[in-house]
């Protein structure tokens, strides 16, 4: 299956779930599949949506999460998987879009390309919930019950290389106004306050 | 006083429902201190950055939090620091031990001594000093700077006031 056509069917299926995005590739798909303003969009710290989209699981427990990763972000800090099964967060789910190949830059080949098992290292973190997914039927067979378990999962949408740039383009607001737009969404979805009475 | 006591009262009055920390040996004690306290949620990190990103994620929860860390580890994460909160004006606010300082004589503390506060104010990120037990009582007020300024913002423990002046 290719990257859009993963994305697509977990857009179709997220229903209330707020989602995280990895840089590059992983937002540019979520933002031209959703165009949501209660999803958040990372601008840098590649490697780290894993680790705030657990603190925003953890502080809005009874709102599923839904990170949707990359191979390249979760190379750049695999040590999120032990935080993330130590915290055990029930309404956390992580995808990781694995196509071996650092897609944003063109296509360059990943560190240990298509000899690494990120579900076996998943589950040597403590996931019990783990699987690989490659084929689009089985995607959209499998994801109403993933949606529907107690997190933390860990799902591996293993997709096809993009020959070259991926022209996706990204979201079209920039980091201070993508901030405030997605606090205000979730303070008018949750009835929380991100921000204080004088707007910071 | 008891320090770590003392500071875990004025987080506690700050709001602070979630700590992330990686330890190093001046701030294990509060670490331990906050660990044992079941109001704050409290997540252990593999990585300093990670503590960075799991608090940044928790002010979009509306909760506040704090990351406990090393002054080594601050070091790690400025990349985070800059390209997730200066990026998009998150505040996010950092518990670390001011080593490398006259009295902490390890010289595999002596660059993070000199280099950490000008790296920080190249950064423009806001930092306050707490030296003594009776300015701990600042922290509620450097917690909302940091919130007000939308940025990092580094409170420092000193040596003397985490292991005493006769240590």
């Amino acid at each position: 299956m290719r990257a859009r056509e993963a994305i697509d069917v977990l857009a179709r299926h997220r229903g209330d779930a707020v989602a995280v995005c990895a840089l590059g590739m992983a937002a540019n798909e979520w933002w031209a599949a959703t165009k949501s303003e209660d999803s958040f969009y990372m601008h840098g710290a590649m490697g780290f949506a894993a680790s705030f989209a657990l603190g925003l699981a953890l502080s809005l427990p009874q709102v599923p999460v839904w990170l949707i990763n990359a191979d390249g972000s979760l190379c750049m800090n695999l040590g999120c998987l032990l935080t993330e099964a130590s915290q055990a967060a029930r309404n956390l789910k992580h995808f990781v879009v694995d196509n071996g190949v650092y897609q944003t830059v063109g296509g360059l080949p990943m560190v240990n390309e298509a000899r690494t098992d990120y579900v076996a290292i998943a589950r040597g973190a403590g996931f019990a919930r783990a699987r690989s997914i490659q084929e689009l039927d089985d995607l959209e067979r499998q994801l109403p019950g993933i949606a529907a378990e107690d997190g933390p999962s860990f799902t591996v949408l293993r997709v096809e290389p993009e020959s070259g740039f991926l022209r996706t383009p990204p979201m079209t607001y920039e980091g201070p106004e993508m901030k405030y737009r997605f606090g205000r969404a979730l303070e008018r979805r949750f009835g929380i306050e991100v921000f204080g009475p004088q707007g910071y | 006083m008891d320090v770590t006591e003392a500071i875990h009262g004025e987080l506690t009055k700050c709001g602070v429902k979630l700590a992330a920390s990686l330890p190093d040996d001046w701030v294990a004690p509060l670490i331990q201190r906050i660990a044992a306290d079941n109001s704050i949620r409290h997540v252990r990190v593999a990585r300093e950055a990670e503590a960075v990103a799991i608090c940044s994620g928790a002010f979009f929860g509306g909760v506040r939090a704090v990351a406990l860390m090393g002054a080594t580890g601050l070091l790690t994460c400025t990349g985070e620091l800059a390209t997730l909160n200066l990026r998009h004006q998150i505040p996010v606010f950092l518990i670390v031990s001011q080593r490398g300082s006259i009295d902490d004589h390890r010289i595999y503390q002596e660059v993070q001594g000199r280099r950490t506060i000008p790296l920080l104010q190249a950064y423009d990120f806001p930092y306050h000093v707490v030296d003594r037990p009776d300015e701990i009582a600042s922290i509620p007020d450097a917690f909302e700077t940091c919130r007000l300024q939308k940025r990092p913002f580094v409170l420092f423990l000193t040596r003397r006031l985490v292991k005493g002046s006769a240590a």
